[in-house]
């Protein structure tokens, strides 16, 4: 291959530099070795301390898992938020970065900082005040509330510390466009709407993306925040490990884990074959 | 639902006031409408199937969540209770709770199991007279040890707390609470003694003592014993119970000075949406059969004499769940400090963690 | 950029939803958050607004500004770490085939699905004394040491006499390796959006005048994406500040960071207005900084404008 390739690489063949690809190896190593850790342990025949030490091949707890209704329940709570609140995010956010992007407007320093603060609030101290502000206004679900409403509290709490992070990296995506595309499709008779959906959206597509990952991967992940808003009938996945890991880590968490795992990837590769994805250039 | 308070206090006074009559007098209206108990508790610490066998006794549905510790607990409620009946803070978290105005007193007299409780669990320090609370479990903390690579028994806590001879093989629990008070046994002081000559000793030995401390462990005491990488964990029983199941190596001891002994109990917060039902439920795990069931599936010391009565000797007498009267006279309940006392705890807390 | 009075009724489209929400689920409760850090604690679930300086004022207290300074640190250290390790990855994801891209994509967030909670158990079990590390590392050790005697020199002791394992938790290196793996994401994904389908022009025209691929990353590649840099650069760094279980986990207890103390403060030790301080006064400092920032560009746009 390396015959192959011109003596000099191309501008932006990155991807193809021997160099950079090792570094990425070295970093998905990184990246999986708790990943794959956790994997093996999932099949570990002990009791306490999943991750601890090695005591013989089991797929029991695949079962177990399998049979939780309480470890699904958790799962499913915590997808249904993580999607709901990445969809606002990435909405919210989408429309904070035009706006600071295009337009020029009284007091901007101050919104631009009131728009990054929810990022340098520690997680604790959101919590504590969202909690404190849905009891004192009594906005919290009645009890009793139908599935996925009673989820309500929660996802106002994720959306209000994700979107930021959507806007932000929507915003530094924005920088990089040429506003001269835009003038030059309105002379030609655009409207407002054709250019925003024609030549804006297409050009924070990577920004979209890039920042609704950021936003799921908060929210499924999200222990504090969720913990002091959530009311009843409300257990996430990472309540339930918390909790769980105060008595017993059972390989069962493991096995979920991994269970998640694999329905991720063909959850991906499945909506792939649906959809083109970034740009085809290649 | 009950409101937090920002500073009025006349408000909280008047609510705390109508939450007692709530409890009582619930307007028809209100009565649990749903026929259902948010019950709040700790992952698996409940039976397999007691919360079924309630529904078909009772035609009471039970929502079971979950919390990870008893200081989270406090502050979300402190916060407001967003609609649980039932929760099930330690000893000294219930005293919190009760100062705080945040539990509803009890009815005795929906409670006719209570019959079932030994006597010497009906009148504790926290909960005079067991207006707030029900005994659920209660355990000890002591250390967990490898056999093979201690020298007889490591019964005390000098062991952990001053001296060399297990340097860099010490876990010390987390919180800093429970890891003052073991300082205080060390010294000979009572635990609930948090006076300022204490506090600056237990500290200043700490410190002294902190880089032959492998870990402050947060609930991991056990993991860093099974791996090999500690000797000696301060640890809750229960969790101890659990590694000693997996590696015969492992032992656990409550040292000679005395350790704590701690109890999990059930009680009702204020804003409870169905009081009634929560009462129901308490009564039913006093029961002694469910009791039973609890007790043998989750392997804790009961307080319910009915339920041991049931269960085998393999669980009654095994000295990790149950310790000797020896150990229990030795050993002491943790009281509510107070708030001013916390915050020099937290200072004291902090300066020994950033030390060194 | 246009002025908002130009085209009010676009502008408030979209400015009026974020700013909504902000005001009603952020800024209304970080007011009573505000309220907390200016009182007193009267009772264990009341705090009296005195306007009292006294908690900001605690936060002076060497302990306090001990764990500030290392918080700082380690939060610095990892986020450059981060930045190193992140712009190279981003790059290859950017600049990878069109069908590769949403696959090298996974690749780096999928790890992040997994609880965090069981992510770091995993990485106890790889990082401790005893751990898949130290157990790959002491093998490595045997296989130079048998190698050594092999060829004779096995009574120098050239590697020690025996293997030892290279401690992680409990030191600043297990820390700095937690915050890197848990905080990467924040890091790769700016970038790659600032990266993606940049306009090849640039680089092209400096190639063609004979730059270095070095030279050409260095002078024209990252100041086109200093933009992407820079909110990976706070996007990852804040949060490190704010992190608390890897510093009790990976840490053991013995490197803490400010946000242990803060998350005490609102738990056991039941002080929350001197939690709400602290918390409090990362929020100014960004305040400051992010205005000052953007005073600045407003007065360069003016400028430009102006001249």
């Amino acid at each position: 291959m390396a015959k192959v390739r011109k003596s000099r690489p191309g501008p932006f063949d990155y991807a193809r530099k021997r160099s950079l690809q090792i570094v990425f190896l070295l970093t998905t190593i990184f990246l999986y070795a708790p990943i794959l850790v956790l994997i093996i342990f999932s099949f570990n025949n002990s009791r306490r301390g999943g991750n601890v030490i090695w005591r013989g091949f089991t797929t029991d707890y695949y079962v177990k898992a399998a049979n939780n209704a309480s470890l699904m329940e958790a799962f499913a709570n915590s997808i249904t938020i993580a999607v709901i609140s990445t969809i606002f995010s990435v909405i919210l956010g989408a429309i904070t970065a035009v706006t600071l992007w295009r337009f020029r407007f009284p007091l901007k320093p101050g919104y631009e900082g009131l728009v990054a603060l929810p990022i340098v609030v520690p997680e604790i101290c959101l919590g504590v005040a969202i909690a404190i502000f849905f009891s004192y206004f009594n906005l919290y679900m009645p009890p009793g509330t139908p599935w996925p409403f009673n989820l309500t509290n929660i996802i106002v709490a994720h959306i209000t510390f994700s979107f930021p992070f959507a806007a932000m990296v929507i915003r530094t995506r924005l920088t990089t466009f040429n506003r001269e595309m835009e003038e030059a499709a309105k002379d030609l008779g655009a409207t407002e709407f054709q250019v925003f959906r024609d030549i804006l959206l297409p050009h924070m597509k990577p920004g979209l993306i890039a920042g609704g990952l950021l936003a799921f991967t908060l929210s499924l992940d999200d222990f504090v925040i969720t913990f002091f808003t959530s009311g009843p009938d409300t257990v996430t996945f990472p309540v339930k490990v918390y909790s769980m890991v105060r008595f017993s880590v059972t390989p069962e968490i493991n096995a979920a884990s991994t269970v998640l795992i694999l329905i991720t990837l063909i959850l991906t590769a499945v909506a792939m074959r649906f959809q083109t994805f970034g740009d085809e250039r290649t | 639902m009950k409101r937090p308070n920002l500073s009025l206090s006349r408000r909280a006074a008047l609510q705390g006031i109508g939450a007692v009559g709530l409890s009582f007098s619930l307007p028809k209206s209100l009565k649990a409408q749903s026929g259902t108990v948010n019950f709040y508790n700790w992952d698996t610490y409940i039976g397999e199937t007691t919360l079924a066998d309630f529904t078909a006794a009772t035609g009471i549905n039970v929502q079971y969540d979950l919390f990870a510790d008893n200081e989270e607990l406090f502050a979300k409620f402190r916060g407001g209770n967003p609609g649980y009946d039932l929760i099930v803070p330690t000893n000294d978290f219930v005293e919190r709770f009760i100062v705080a105005d945040l539990l509803q007193p009890l009815d005795h007299s929906r409670i006719p199991n209570i019959a079932n409780v030994e006597p010497g669990f009906m009148n504790p320090a926290h909960d005079p007279g067991r207006q707030y609370s029900m005994p659920y479990m209660w355990g000890t903390i002591g250390i967990g040890y490898r056999k093979s690579e201690v020298s007889g028994t490591p019964d005390s806590w000098a062991h952990l707390y001053t001296s060399d001879e297990y340097a860099n093989k010490i876990a010390l629990l987390g919180e800093p609470t429970t890891v003052l008070q073991m300082a205080f046994k060390l010294m000979g002081k009572s635990l609930n003694d948090w006076s300022d000559e204490n506090l600056a000793a237990a500290e200043e030995m700490i410190i002294a003592q902190k880089s032959k401390i492998t870990a402050f462990a947060p609930d991991n005491g056990q993991d860093l014993l099974l791996a090999g990488e500690v000797d000696l964990a301060q640890e809750w029983n229960g969790d101890i119970l659990q590694a000693m199941d997996e590696d015969d190596d492992i032992g656990y001891v409550v040292p000679q000075e005395g350790g704590l002994l701690w109890e999990d109990d059930l009680c009702i917060p204020v804003g409870a949406p169905n009081p009634e039902g929560a009462h129901e439920l308490i009564n039913y795990i006093l029961d002694a059969e469910a009791g039973a069931a609890i007790a043998d599936y989750i392997y804790y010391a009961t307080p319910n004499k009915a339920a041991r009565e049931l269960l085998s000797a393999d669980y009654n007498e095994n000295p990790a769940i149950f310790p000797s009267q020896a150990t229990i006279d030795k050993s002491e309940v943790s009281l509510f400090p107070g708030q001013e006392v916390l915050a020099k705890i937290d200072a004291a807390w902090t300066r020994i963690r950033a030390a060194g | 950029m246009e002025s908002a009075r130009k085209n009010l009724r676009v502008f408030l489209a979209f400015f009026t939803p974020s700013f909504g929400w902000l005001v009603l689920f952020f800024v209304a409760p970080l007011l009573i958050i505000f309220l907390y850090s200016v009182g007193e604690t009267v009772s264990l679930t009341e705090v009296k607004t005195t306007w009292t300086l006294q908690n900001y004022i605690r936060i002076l207290e060497p302990e306090i500004l001990t764990l500030l300074w290392r918080s700082l640190w380690l939060a610095l250290i990892s986020t450059a770490v981060c930045l190193v390790v992140g712009y190279p990855v981003a790059l290859v994801i950017a600049t990878a085939p069109g069908r590769w891209k949403p696959w090298l994509l996974l690749i780096v967030i999928l790890p992040f699905w997994t609880n965090l909670l069981i992510r770091t158990y995993a990485l106890l079990n790889i990082l401790g004394t005893r751990g898949r590390v130290n157990e790959l590392l002491e093998w490595l050790w045997i296989q130079a040491d048998g190698f050594l005697t092999l060829i004779g020199l096995g009574a120098y002791n050239l590697i020690g006499e025996e293997f030892e394992p290279i401690v992680f938790l409990g030191r600043w290196s297990g820390v700095i390796i937690g915050l890197v793996y848990v905080h990467l994401p924040f890091t790769v994904l700016p970038i790659y959006a600032a990266l993606e389908r940049l306009d090849r022009s640039y680089l092209e025209a400096s190639l063609d005048l004979g730059a270095s691929q070095w030279r050409t990353f260095r002078s024209v590649l990252l100041p086109l994406t200093m933009a992407g840099v820079a909110t990976a650069a706070i996007i990852t760094f804040i949060p490190m500040l704010g992190s608390y279980l890897t510093p009790a986990l990976l840490g053991r207890g013995q490197v803490d960071m400010i946000a242990n103390v803060i998350e005490r403060q609102f738990k056991g030790a039941n002080d929350w207005p001197f939690g709400a301080a602290m918390s409090l006064l990362l929020l100014y400092v960004t305040f400051i900084i992010l205005a000052i920032q953007a005073f600045a560009a407003m007065r360069k746009t003016r400028g430009a404008a102006d001249g």
